[in-house]
């Protein structure tokens, strides 16, 4: 807290730069990981590997308008929040004459490159595919899980491509959708390369989650 | 890391909860709550800014993506202010997107600001204590709030804020000590009924309590930073 006598117009106020975080009392509110298990082909973990998520997209930051601002700017208008649709580059406006509900779904997808990160990116460096083709990994259950200011996603892998795959980045995605029509919009909402690769051996089965925690 | 030949009887629950070496990486997300004060003459006279740590179970319902509900089939609550809980089913969506007809609106309604306090914010569906709007005792003018436009960028790190000024025309000093983020929405009940309400979705108490004088103006920003 810092008490001062007109220091200088609120015009020049720099929100983020009033205080620094080392003047703040207690704790940021949010944690997020990444995680990754790899089992062998009788089911016993060999690989057991977490570590902190390190990057949110401004994605994310557009999801979280939906539940802060929600959908319009205000009662009387017919166009969506500037905020949302300036990143997203969503319409601000619908054509149907129904009402379409909105909804995101999550998914996690791997690869095997890495990047320099930036709030834009918006796809992993060397996406692994779906199949069991040289350098594929069989993307299989996706779960989604909630306990009070957590939930997590998780995907089940399985590599059948007859060699080990080695798994070095990790992306939450999230697909924006409507009730009504059929047009979606899928947005990377984080981004990690992992401290060191997953090892997954040919007839092996990984999990991969990822778990946000918004402390409350 | 942990490489094993065989390790499925590590019990992966002991492990640490929180990773996050201090000397290493911080949150990829922060929530500020900043509030200026002025005196009567426009004068700053108080800065505070803390950390915001309070989404409520509302806000839960919402963020949950889609998948949860059509995979597990359950509902989650969503109690308006009022205390009347609904649902949030697969089949029972709240928001709806802007389109050409006028319909099912949800939208931001303002910050709330309050002379209460509550100790589980998490279960929070309205403030303790709100602080109403007018000039009677006790009162704040409630301003109109803001919200930016578009997403402010500084290297990695991106951010906005949402803001709302609160003149104190009461003739006394106003403490403010609890702070919330209402929207409205449609809220639907499974047997089919259709309600309007706000809904808090976001809710703190103050790490000290906020005097705004009498002829005085509070601002209140809160700013969610990814990769601050």
């Amino acid at each position: 807290m810092m008490v001062s006598q007109n220091v200088v117009s609120e015009d020049d106020i720099i929100l983020n730069g009033i205080l620094s975080d080392k003047d703040i009392p207690g704790e940021p509110l949010f944690r997020a990981y990444v995680e990754a298990k790899v089992y062998d082909k009788e089911g016993h973990i060999i690989q057991y590997h977490r570590q902190p998520m390190k990057s949110l997209t401004q994605y994310f930051l557009a999801l979280m308008t939906i539940p802060l601002l929600a959908t319009y700017q205000s009662s009387s208008s017919t166009q969506a929040n500037p905020i949302f649709t300036n990143i997203t580059g969503i319409p601000s406006q619908m054509s149907t004459g129904i009402a379409i509900y909105i909804y995101w779904n999550a998914s996690i997808q791997v690869g095997s490159g890495t990047q320099s990160f930036s709030p834009t990116l918006n796809s992993l460096a060397a996406p692994i595919a779906n199949g069991t083709g040289g350098g594929e990994l069989q993307y299989g259950t996706l779960s989604v899980g909630y306990t009070s200011t957590s939930f997590f996603v998780n995907v089940i892998v399985t590599n059948l491509s007859g060699s080990t795959i080695n798994v070095t980045e990790i992306g939450l995605f999230g697909t924006i959708a409507w009730y009504n029509i059929s047009t979606t919009y899928t947005f990377l909402l984080s981004y990690d390369t992992f401290s060191s690769p997953i090892s997954i051996p040919n007839n092996a089965l990984a999990t991969f989650q990822v778990t946000i925690t918004f402390s409350g | 890391m942990i490489i094993g030949k065989v390790v499925d009887d590590m019990y992966v629950s002991m492990l640490p909860e929180d990773v996050y070496p201090s000397d290493w990486e911080q949150p990829t997300l922060k929530v500020y709550l900043t509030a200026i004060v002025r005196d009567a003459n426009g004068n700053i006279i108080k800065v505070h800014k803390q950390w915001s740590h309070s989404p409520t179970s509302n806000f839960m319902s919402l963020i949950l993506p889609y998948n949860y509900y059509s995979n597990t089939g359950q509902g989650l609550p969503i109690t308006n202010t009022g205390g009347s809980t609904y649902y949030y089913y697969s089949s029972y969506h709240p928001m709806c997107y802007p389109n050409n007809e006028s319909n099912c609106q949800s939208y931001f309604v303002m910050i709330q600001v309050g002379s209460g306090s509550q100790s589980n914010p998490y279960s929070a569906h309205s403030l303790a204590s709100p602080i109403a709007n007018g000039t009677g005792t006790g009162q704040l003018i409630y301003g109109t709030p803001s919200v930016s436009s578009s997403p402010i960028v500084s290297g990695s790190s991106v951010y906005f804020y949402i803001s709302q000024a609160f003149n104190n025309a009461s003739g006394g000093t106003v403490t403010i000590t609890e702070v919330g983020i209402l929207i409205n929405m449609y809220l639907y009940n499974p047997n089919g009924s259709v309600n309007t309400g706000n809904v808090l979705v976001w809710y703190d108490v103050l790490s000290s309590a906020i005097s705004v004088p009498n002829g005085g103006t509070i601002t209140i920003y809160y700013t969610f930073t990814v990769n601050p």
